[in-house]
């Protein structure tokens, strides 16, 4: 504010605006946006309640901005203000563990399949959350994987699935009439496919979702598994045996051997790309080659469709892994992200997310399965039915901490790795068995 | 241009005009392709048979995504705030265990010369699990403080060592006659060695600020809230989204990321020779 | 000797100083005593000393006894630690990663280190020459090391994308121009998985690694081989050895003490280098590039298993503490020759 001063030798500029008044309010300016950067806060009398999201960075890259959008609508209602950040999934759990550690950083952290369990000591109580936006009628398989010793630290929020994505117009090119139901099936087809130069394409490389997704389904329909009920380590098995085998011969028979080393964007890329014409994925591939077209060659929306898992002697099965939102414990916020968590689930909100999505996502309760958006585009009709073949890590023994630490530490994708490195079945198997024991039978 | 006895042009092709210049396109080209990437609109970024070596229909589209789109200028301001804080830190700390260690004789100095030079051996990849805890007591975390509190521990022994160097070359006789006309010990140092010492310090201070810039763990670690990142965080962590990275953006990240190092370096460049030459001869 | 600058203090006249200080005594009692005080060499010693052992103590000696200590127990994210002494040592023996790991890195930093001498060397040689342009050319070759290892990391990891990258396409347009000279068809070429083969992504972050830093060799090198004197070279073309000769005779025993330094310095930095791996491969494929550092963020950001993180990180120290120390002896003995 100007202020009047007493008269000062060279007299007062003109106006009422003093060189002192004007020093001294710039001054303040001055010391304030200092104070920011000094203190890496907001000055007090700019405060506003504020509420920071971690989440993952979305294949779909729509469903970022809906969620930009929903989050600053609901920060308009309640008078928050919403930041919600999206980095690479693969590095939730490391941003977790430094937040929770430290006591410092988001107050809703987005965790990925069980890891709530691994972070159980840092977030808070949501068993009335859970009770509120449906209780029981959240699928089990996502409830488990939330819950620790009965109390839910998170809420699951959707959850995604992959299913082998392909060109149409290259399989009939060809000569595969049938679409593969079992995997002798997908591997005669990908031999047709690889001497064509458009082999699949796969992924056995460390990261979160397109890796473990095909390791784990292959290794449950041989009916191998990593423990069983009793929490043993039974990986060393022959139907283990027999699934090391077949992909050993899949991979050098009807793979793009490059895949070692692909994350989860690699084979998008090959994908839209024209180098490989089928890859396990989740409808990401779909959506970018329909609603943006210049990242790929014209026509390729129409030549996409999908096909599940094949199956194989002891079954068909998919990998489910649920997002969930997990409020922290040293959260300063907690009573805005309970509400900000409940108005992501209200009908209307829910709703337009999972159309955002077109498919690549299913809702964490059965109800979502019924919406008409699943009729709408006959390519994503079948990620429906993931639910029915879902299946956890840490089959058949509880979905807990060390099975998390196992999906985290890629124990059962590198199994598979090393045999197409050229390890001998017998020791990949036992190399596995030694690192699962390391984590269920250390003290 | 010099010539050798005996070095005919044909010889000096081989020997020397060709080598370096496979030499300054291997160390250059990196950097001609950051550019070509950010310029290149996405039909002819992910199309895998077109030359790649040149854009046909250059866009700013990506510069404007990153400037637009990203918090990249909050990045490279607290980059810039945070560099030059440290390096002043890490100067203060640096000028005054130099001075002490070069020029005073007092019990223990030997024994802190190389405890000071021992902080090599732990490097910051060995202590960011324990200073994560620290820096959380301190309740620094997300701090820029966090940053330019850390960032001297490895600023400092290199510039410590650097202008001990310098410090020693400047003759004792111009302190001894100050001292005489009845300059206290502090004040011999601040008029006298410092100002002579200055291409040192210089050095230093370039050096710091480079290093600093360049640092990843400790920021990728110790700050979390978007705003806050620096720019080699920011960068890797919100620029590597979803399934298909934005190259272009990224490329435009990586691009604008460097030039204001560079273009700083620049103006010093002689500087950063000489201290880098300077600390390594001694 | 420096040229002393215009004003040196002393041509001023004698008294100034003395009068300042007198005044300065008059003024505060206090200020006189603190400067007094100050006055004694080992005093002042210690004070100027201590800004820069104030951070090293708390922010190196502090947190290194603090790692420890969490290496020595089982310490997960969220959890209290309980003590279980050297457990996470045999732990991390037991498990194959780890020893990859290890092997890892000293082979990383040995071939690193010979690639960026070796090439650094024939670089400084290189520009050791009077050409026109060489503040120029200098100033360009040291961008590599200047600029962000995370962000030429990036370009780098462009260049070696699977399907887009910018050498595949150079060796396929060779591949096929070949096959049509020769009229000829040798069948698909996909090129090598730079960064998706274990042997080839090796290969890769040493590659970048060695592209970083080549410069800081070179200058160094270069500062070392200004100081050759002229007419030692001269003395050899007199009697009339090789180009060769002369490099390994005159210039290589010349350069030996500032080589050794710059050698180890490089070393220990590369030993404990995080970016490159981080950017590239994350430590794949499959564990095959994990160095102890990435390992270390790996097990202990990634996993929440924060004793074992910190174990891994300390293995470090030993390697670290021997090379060092092996260069402190050697220029203790260069020192005394």
């Amino acid at each position: 504010m100007p202020q009047r001063v007493p008269q000062q030798a060279g007299g007062n500029p003109a106006g009422g605006l003093t060189r002192r008044a004007f020093l001294s309010t710039s001054m303040a300016l001055a010391a304030a946006a200092g104070a920011e950067f000094v203190t890496g806060q907001a000055p007090a009398l700019a405060q506003t309640r504020t509420l920071h999201v971690l989440e993952w960075s979305s294949f779909v890259p729509a469903a970022d901005v809906l969620r930009d959008q929903q989050g600053a609508e609901f920060g308009k209602q309640a008078g928050v203000k919403v930041t919600i950040e999206h980095i690479n999934a693969n590095d939730l759990l490391a941003r977790a563990t430094a937040a929770i550690e430290g006591r410092k950083g988001p107050d809703i952290l987005q965790l990925l399949n069980n890891n709530p369990h691994l972070y159980a000591g840092g977030l808070e109580d949501h068993n009335q959350l859970i009770a509120e936006l449906g209780g029981d009628k959240f699928y089990p398989f996502i409830r488990d994987a939330v819950t620790v010793d009965g109390i839910a630290r998170g809420v699951p929020y959707f959850f995604g699935g992959g299913a082998n994505t392909y060109r149409k117009d290259i399989f009939q090119k060809v000569g595969i009439d049938k679409l593969p139901d079992t995997w002798e099936e997908h591997l005669a087809a990908g031999k047709k496919l690889k001497k064509f130069g458009m082999p699949i394409g796969q992924t056995l490389g460390h990261t979160f979702g397109d890796a473990p997704g095909f390791a784990y389904p292959l290794l449950w329909s041989f009916g191998g598994l990593e423990v069983d009920e009793k929490g043993k380590v039974a990986i060393n098995s022959k139907e283990t045996r027999a699934a090391v085998d077949f992909v050993k011969e899949f991979w050098f028979a009807a793979c793009d051997e490059g895949g070692l080393a692909w994350d989860d964007t690699s084979n998008n890329r090959a994908f839209l790309a024209e180098t490989i014409a089928c890859t396990l994925n989740g409808a990401s591939i779909y959506f970018v080659a329909r609603y943006t077209p210049e990242k790929t060659v014209p026509g390729m929306a129409d030549k996409i469709g999908h096909f599940l898992m094949p199956r194989g002697p002891a079954g068909r099965f998919h990998t489910v892994g649920p997002f969930s939102n997990c409020i922290t414990t040293y959260s300063e916020n907690k009573d805005v992200a309970k509400d900000y968590i409940r108005y992501c689930h209200q009908k209307e909100v829910y709703e337009k997310f999972l159309v955002t999505n077109k498919g690549y996502i299913n809702g964490p309760l059965p109800e979502w399965q019924e919406h008409p958006m699943w009729e709408a585009d006959p390519a994503i009709t079948i990620f429906r039915e993931l639910p029915k073949y879902g299946r956890r890590a840490g089959y058949a023994g509880p979905y807990d901490r060390k099975a998390a630490e196992v999906w985290a530490k890629y124990i059962v994708v590198d199994m598979f790795a090393k045999v197409v490195q050229g390890e001998s079945p017998q020791n990949s198997i036992a190399w596995a068995e030694q690192e699962l024991k390391n984590v269920y039978e250390r003290a | 241009m010099e010539t050798r006895v005996g070095e005919t042009f044909r010889k000096r092709l081989v020997v020397f005009y060709i080598p370096l210049f496979l030499f300054l396109v291997a160390l250059l080209f990196p950097f001609y392709w950051m550019l070509v990437t950010s310029l290149k609109p996405d039909f002819e970024l992910y199309n895998a048979r077109n030359a790649p070596f040149f854009v046909w229909h250059p866009t700013f589209s990506h510069w404007l995504q990153l400037f637009q789109n990203t918090l990249f200028t909050r990045w490279a301001w607290n980059t810039l705030c945070i560099a030059v804080a440290s390096t002043i830190v890490s100067l203060f700390a640096g000028v005054l265990s130099g001075y002490a260690l070069s020029r005073l004789t007092f019990p223990g100095a030997t024994s802190f010369g190389i405890i000071i030079f021992i902080t090599y051996l732990v490097p910051p990849t060995l202590l960011f699990i324990p200073l994560a805890s620290v820096i959380a007591e301190l309740h620094l975390l997300d701090s820029p403080w966090a940053l330019i509190l850390t960032y001297p521990t490895f600023l400092v022994p290199f510039s410590a060592w650097l202008l001990m160097g310098y410090f020693k070359t400047i003759p004792r006789e111009l302190e001894e006659c100050a001292r005489i006309d009845g300059a206290t010990r502090l004040q011999s140092m601040i008029k006298i060695v410092l100002p002579l010492g200055m291409p040192g310090i210089l050095s230093a201070g370039i050096f710091s600020f480079t290093l600093s810039w360049n640092e990843f763990l400790y920021a990728l670690v110790f700050m979390s809230s978007p705003q806050q990142k620096t720019i080699p965080v920011g960068v890797v962590s919100e620029l590597m989204k979803g399934d298909v990275f934005y190259w272009g953006a990224l490329m435009a990240g990586a691009l604008f990321g460097s030039i204001p190092i560079a273009f700083v370096y620049s103006f010093f460049v002689e500087h950063y020779v000489s201290g880098m030459t300077g600390a390594v001869k001694g | 000797m420096k040229a002393l600058p215009n004003n040196a203090v002393t041509t001023r006249s004698p008294g100034t100083l003395a009068s300042a200080e007198a005044s300065a005594r008059h003024r505060s009692p206090w200020l006189a005593s603190i400067s007094a005080w100050l006055e004694n060499e080992a005093v002042l010693g210690y004070v100027l000393m201590t800004p820069a052992l104030l951070l090293i103590v708390v922010f190196i000696a502090y947190p290194f006894s603090l790692g420890v200590g969490l290496s020595l127990t089982d310490k997960l994210v969220g959890k209290p630690a309980h003590f279980i002494g050297l457990r996470n040592f045999t732990h991390l023996f037991e498990s194959q990663i780890f020893r990859t790991t290890i092997w890892n890195t000293v082979f990383f930093t040995f071939s690193a280190t010979v690639l960026k001498a070796v090439l650094g060397m024939w670089l400084a040689v290189l520009l050791n020459r009077k050409i026109r342009f060489a503040r120029f050319i200098r100033a360009s070759v040291l961008l590599p090391f200047i600029v962000p290892t995370v962000l030429s990391g990036l370009a780098w990891l462009w260049m070696f994308d699977a399907t887009f990258s910018v050498f595949n396409w150079v060796l396929r347009w060779l591949w096929q121009t070949t096959e049509w000279l020769f009229n000829a068809d040798f069948g698909y070429f996909r090129g090598p998985r730079w960064l998706g083969d274990p042997a080839w992504a090796m290969f890769s972050i040493i590659m970048v690694n060695t592209w970083r830093g080549i410069p800081f060799f070179a200058i160094s090198f270069l500062a070392g081989l200004q100081t050759v004197p002229a007419e030692l070279y001269d003395a050899g073309d007199i009697d009339g050895a090789t180009g060769w000769q002369k490099f390994w005779h005159i210039t290589v025993p010349l350069i030996k003490p500032i080589a050794v330094v710059v050698i180890v310095f490089s070393f220990v930095v590369t030993f404990a280098d995080f970016q490159v791996v981080y950017v590239l491969t994350r430590g794949g494929p499959h564990n095959s590039t994990h160095l102890l550092a990435t390992l270390a963020y790996q097990l202990g950001m990634g996993s929440g298993n924060l004793g074992e993180g910190a174990a891994v990180a300390l293995f470090m120290f030993p390697f670290l503490a021997l090379v060092i120390l092996w260069q402190l002896l050697y220029l203790r003995k260069e020192g005394s020759q």
